[in-house]
């Protein structure tokens, strides 16, 4: 059972820390489980060591069932390996302390053990724990491939070295193809949602395909999902299917009829509405278009239907200069946003196009300049980053997300202005570009970002869309100023801060379902629950649909219902799906909305009727991890119709089994 | 967890220390904790037999405590730290019915006290007076210097300042010049001062049973307040029976009929022995734990089995190793201290995690970028363990430390 390599291979410094991992992990047995976690570090410390040696990996591996046994997990949130989420193994890794660091590699390798049937942990099976690893290999390609980011580089020092040894470690033990045929699945999955951001998947994109070139095995049916994927930002149309580079494309383009050229347009936008991937190359012809007198392919190239056409005629110059100054082959994805951009009709309000023009030859503050170029580099000029930032928000408005910042309130507050008040983000982005400064009201006080210290996101967020880049330090300090205001009011803030933080059009009327002095639920839960139905269901509120995005509060759960954390969304509308569920679709500004929440209750993201970048759930499901939600105060009377008892029963008890189950009222 | 022997003693722990506990638990003596109510909770969850006790409250209820142990079935008290050794005392002078353990509690209690029994014992100390404020300090300095036939403009031999009360290196200063002597905030008098000797500082942990030496370890300070390894080199060893022929002089002086003490002796160029003080619980700086790396038996155990009126000679004998020859190598450990005014984080030098004698390391990275500044010993952020085969590497490799930043 103990360390059991043979002796010529294990070199002099392998054995010593054999010897003094084998002492700590003696020291770990024998202790108490009250004092397992006085003993915990030492090895976590020995087996940080220990991964950065050859044979370092190996060696954890065969003493993972023993360091479980051993109680290395007992106390901690690694304790049940059956509850581990893939997709907070990434957290962990970025964020955790090299302790926590090391606990979530023994946790792999501890599942690694499970999955080659070489130990048993109750509550997880064999196929689970592959599952698993499959899932977090997939999600970890920048570990995998040694992509991770040069801030993750620092942070993790030498450790980050180990991290890469493992996942080459557990990718030698899962294979390829079985991740491969989850990862394309994971991809297809994330798509579907058209995040503004998707450098990510572009990099998984561009994995798989040198993989497949690299002529790994079969991998059946995912070969589909993944020829599409990879056709789509490489190979997009019959031009360019062998991926010439760019100058050969344009040479090609030089030689073409008409209809050919016409058949190129129609293959790029298919591909990109079909994927909600844009190819380098379409960044390409559609320049070529401009610079050779081709523009009228321009409706094709872009997919527009009979609006976005008829805004793209009605806009023709404005357009024209913004694919001649934002479209290059570095801002490709960009093509898509000013796709849906021009299909929103936003064009038509009056201050969006010269609002347009002012952000065209907008100056940047050095500030500015120096957050864009930290995030995104030099590839094209912060000033063309933002614009290209800009248009893809515009037309996306449900793409953005928070990337990995503790700043959802921000997020979400971006996208409902992008989604319903889009001059107003205008003005904010040309304010915080160029003066370092925007400037709120609250309550009648005037509150300036300029001058407040730093909230939520201490660090200027480097994940991000460049919007956000920009603009969430700022609206987190005026948002955090406000926060600041309601101190001492004794009620939650929310109720004061989302009207005036977001705009008029929050109801001003304001729910919540917790009482904030004990944190514990309401004794009247129920009529909070009634209220929301009221408020909300078509069928009890007199069929009205939501007018304006709302702002409002869940309380997350995780896979096994247990209460996360408090949590900002959107709602966006209610409505039946094609099998008649009544549906809320949501905006979630976490950057990938298809969540377990327990009991159940998993978000979708595709499949009942969502628009792209929309989560939706069950309204009952719904309701029952809301904990905060705005209305108007003159509402419809609707007193008269009766709301079903079994249903709103049904709801509180879903929340007392999750999130409120440690908040029980004291008496229900 | 360990099964317990109903023929043995019931003991009571004064004071919470995880690693006591979990020695304890692992161990065949029924046990009861005494701690303060913060540590409830955690007691109760975790199923550790615990009765809370305030040990700051010293008053007319004292007797309380020891009658709800005696209810309880408890034979003897053990005490952990330096603030619950008088409570000890007065337990024990009730469940043991003697009324002299209370007494000498309190010699343990106060330094001055301690020095003047030892000197009256026949026992050899350096020059020591209390202090009651600055001038006194300045008053001992000088006079000590003079006595040492030093000239104006001599550097000042040092002298030791030191709380009454406190346990190790706590309140442990070292005053060379008058100035030294303006730093010393007023609520540290009254407080004892010792001569400074230019020898060999070292502690011994003995456990003791019926006047009898049952183990007797020699810790080796590389420097005070920095860094210590067990077992000793030869060239402290070799100072054994002295060692323990001065630890008998104790065992008499201070009427010690069991337990565990933990005193510090100098060892002057000449080759004589000065004794320091001595406290009754558990040494500081984790010598417990180096003990157990060292040796492989637990001392908190051997200390229950010290105090526990139950326990046979046949299982003593049992029970230890035998001294030095039986040690499995030298376990030191060094308390680090930023060397930086200014830090960022923790990365541990190369030079250390590259050595084979390098164990692990307890630190954390900071919370704070500036470091405040070092007032008095011991109050290191964090200890780093070594182990190895040879002493005096482990002691070269230990004062190495010392010129390493471990906070950059």
């Amino acid at each position: 059972m103990n360390l059991n390599v043979e002796p010529a291979a294990a070199d002099k410094q392998t054995q010593l820390l054999q010897e003094k991992l084998e002492s700590a992990i003696g020291r770990l047995e024998r202790a108490s489980l009250f004092a397992k976690l006085n003993f915990q570090t030492q090895v976590l410390e020995l087996a940080g060591r220990m991964i950065l040696l050859p044979g370092g990996v190996q060696q954890l591996y065969a003493l993972a069932p023993r360091l479980d046994d051993a109680g290395l997990f007992y106390g901690t949130d690694w304790a049940e390996p059956g509850a581990l989420l893939p997709r907070l193994v990434n957290n962990t890794l970025e964020q955790g302390s090299d302790p926590l660091v090391m606990l979530e590699c023994m946790s792999e390798l501890r599942l690694l053990a499970i999955a080659n049937g070489e130990y048993s942990h109750e509550g997880v099976s064999v196929e689970q724990a592959r599952h698993f690893l499959t899932q977090v290999l997939a999600l970890n390609l920048n570990h995998l491939f040694g992509t991770a980011n040069e801030a993750l580089r620092t942070r993790l020092g030498k450790l980050g070295d180990g991290i890469q040894a493992l996942f080459q470690y557990l990718l030698d033990h899962i294979g390829f193809d079985n991740i491969l045929g989850s990862l394309i699945d994971e991809i297809w999955r994330i798509l579907a949602q058209r995040p503004i951001q998707v450098g990510g998947v572009k990099t998984m994109v561009t994995q798989i395909a040198l993989t497949l070139a690299q002529g790994v095995g079969d991998i059946g049916e995912a070969r589909l999902g993944s020829d599409r994927l990879i056709s789509s930002l490489f190979g997009p149309t019959q031009g360019c299917i062998d991926d010439p580079g760019l100058d050969a494309y344009y040479a090609r383009l030089e030689a073409m009829d008409f209809p050919t050229l016409q058949q190129e347009a129609y293959g790029f936008s298919r591909a990109m509405h079909d994927v909600g991937l844009v190819s380098d190359y379409h960044a390409g012809y559609l320049r070529w278009l401009l610079q050779n007198d081709q523009s009228q392919l321009i409706p094709d190239a872009l997919g527009l239907s009979s609006t976005g056409l008829d805004v793209l005629r009605t806009y023709q110059n404005l357009i024209h200069k913004l694919i001649e100054e934002v479209i290059y082959a570095q801002t490709a994805q960009t093509v898509y946003g000013l796709a849906m951009l021009l299909e929103r009709g936003i064009l038509y309000a009056p201050p969006i196009a010269p609002g347009l023009w002012r952000q065209l030859n907008l100056p940047l503050s050095e500030q500015t300049e120096s957050a864009l170029m930290a995030a995104y580099g030099d590839a094209v000029t912060p000033r063309v980053r933002l614009l290209s930032g800009v248009i893809s928000l515009l037309g996306q408005p449900l793409g953005v997300g928070q990337g990995n910042n503790p700043t959802c309130q921000s997020a979400r507050a971006i996208s409902m202005w992008s989604y319903n008040d889009p001059d107003f983000l205008m003005h904010l982005i040309a304010q915080a570009a160029r003066f370092d400064n925007i400037q709120m009201n609250f309550e009648g006080q005037p509150i300036n970002s300029a001058e407040l210290a730093a909230g939520l996101a201490s660090n200027i967020p480097l994940d991000t869309d460049p919007v956000s880049i920009v603009l969430v330090p700022h609206l987190d300090r005026v948002y955090n100023a406000m926060g600041q205001a309601c101190v001492g009011r004794g009620e939650d803030p929310h109720r004061w801060i989302n009207p005036e933080f977001h705009g008029w059009w929050v109801g001003r009327e304001f729910y919540i379902a917790v009482d904030v002095a004990s944190g514990k639920l309401k004794n009247d839960y129920v009529s909070y629950l009634e209220q929301f139905y009221r408020s909300y269901h078509p069928l009890y509120n007199g069929n009205q649909p939501v007018i304006h995005p709302q702002p409002a509060g869940i309380a997350v759960t995780d896979s096994n219902a247990q209460f996360v954390g408090w949590h900002a969304i959107a709602l966006l509308r209610v409505g039946l799906d094609q099998n008649d569920v009544m549906r809320v679709y949501f905006y979630n500004p976490n950057n990938d909305s298809g969540q377990n929440w327990g009991d159940d209750v998993v978000v979708s993201t595709h499949g009942f009727g969502e628009r792209f970048g929309e989560a939706s759930l069950p309204f009952p499901e719904l309701a029952s991890r809301l904990y905060i939600f705005h209305d108007d105060p003159i509402q419809v009377q609707t007193d008269i119709i009766e709301l079903p008892k079994e249903e709103l029963d049904h709801v509180q008890d879903m929340a007392l089994k999750s999130w409120a189950a440690e908040r029980q009222p004291a008496e229900v | 967890m360990t099964k317990k022997n109903p023929d043995k003693g019931y003991v009571a722990i004064l004071g919470w220390s995880l690693n006591a506990i979990n020695a304890i638990e692992n161990f065949d003596r029924r046990y009861i904790i005494v701690a303060p109510q913060w540590a409830e909770d955690y007691a109760r969850e975790n199923g550790i037999p615990f009765i809370t006790w305030d040990f700051e409250r010293l008053n007319e209820s004292s007797m309380e405590i020891a009658e709800k142990l005696k209810e309880e079935g408890v034979d003897v008290a053990i005490p952990l730290f330096e603030e619950t050794v008088e409570w000890a005392g007065a337990i024990n002078a009730v469940l043991l019915k003697n009324p002299r353990l209370m007494n000498q509690s309190m010699l343990f209690r106060d330094k001055a006290l301690m020095k003047r029994r030892a000197q009256l014992g026949g026992i050899r100390v350096g020059i020591f007076e209390e202090a009651n404020d600055k001038t006194d300090v300045i008053r001992f300095l000088r006079r000590v210097n003079q006595a040492l036939l030093k000239l104006d403009g001599d550097p000042d031999d040092p002298i030791h300042l030191k709380a009454f009360d406190k346990a190790g290196c706590l309140g442990h200063r070292v005053v060379r010049t008058p100035d030294d002597v303006d730093n010393i905030p007023e609520e540290e008098f009254p407080a004892l001062m010792e001569s400074h000797l230019d020898g060999w500082e070292f502690a011994v942990e003995a456990f003791i049973k019926d006047r009898k030496i049952h183990f007797l370890n020699i810790s080796e300070y590389v420097t005070l307040g920095y860094s210590v390894f067990v077992p000793a080199t030869p060239d402290l060893e070799k100072w054994r029976p002295q060692v323990v022929a001065e630890i008998e002089k104790l065992i008499e002086t201070f009427d010690i009929d069991f337990g565990f003490i933990h005193p510090e002796y100098f060892v002057t160029s000449d080759g004589k022995m000065y004794f320091g003080e001595v406290a009754y619980r558990p040494p500081g700086f984790n010598a417990f734990e180096l003990i157990e790396r060292a040796y492989g038996f637990n001392a908190y155990q051997a200390m229950v089995m010290m105090f526990d009126p139950k326990t046979t000679d046949e299982e003593i004998k049992a029970f230890f190793p035998r001294e030095v020859v039986d040690a499995k190598g030298h376990a030191g450990c060094f308390g680090v201290y930023p060397r930086r005014r200014v830090i960022n984080e923790l990365r541990i030098p190369e030079e250390t995690e590259n050595d084979p004698y390098f164990e692990f390391h307890e630190l954390q990275s900071p919370m704070q970028n500036k470091v405040p500044k070092r007032s008095a010993f011991g109050t290191h952020w964090g200890l780093v363990y070594f182990f190895g085969d040879d002493p005096y590497r482990m002691r070269d490799l230990l004062k190495a430390q010392e010129d390493l930043d471990y906070y950059i």
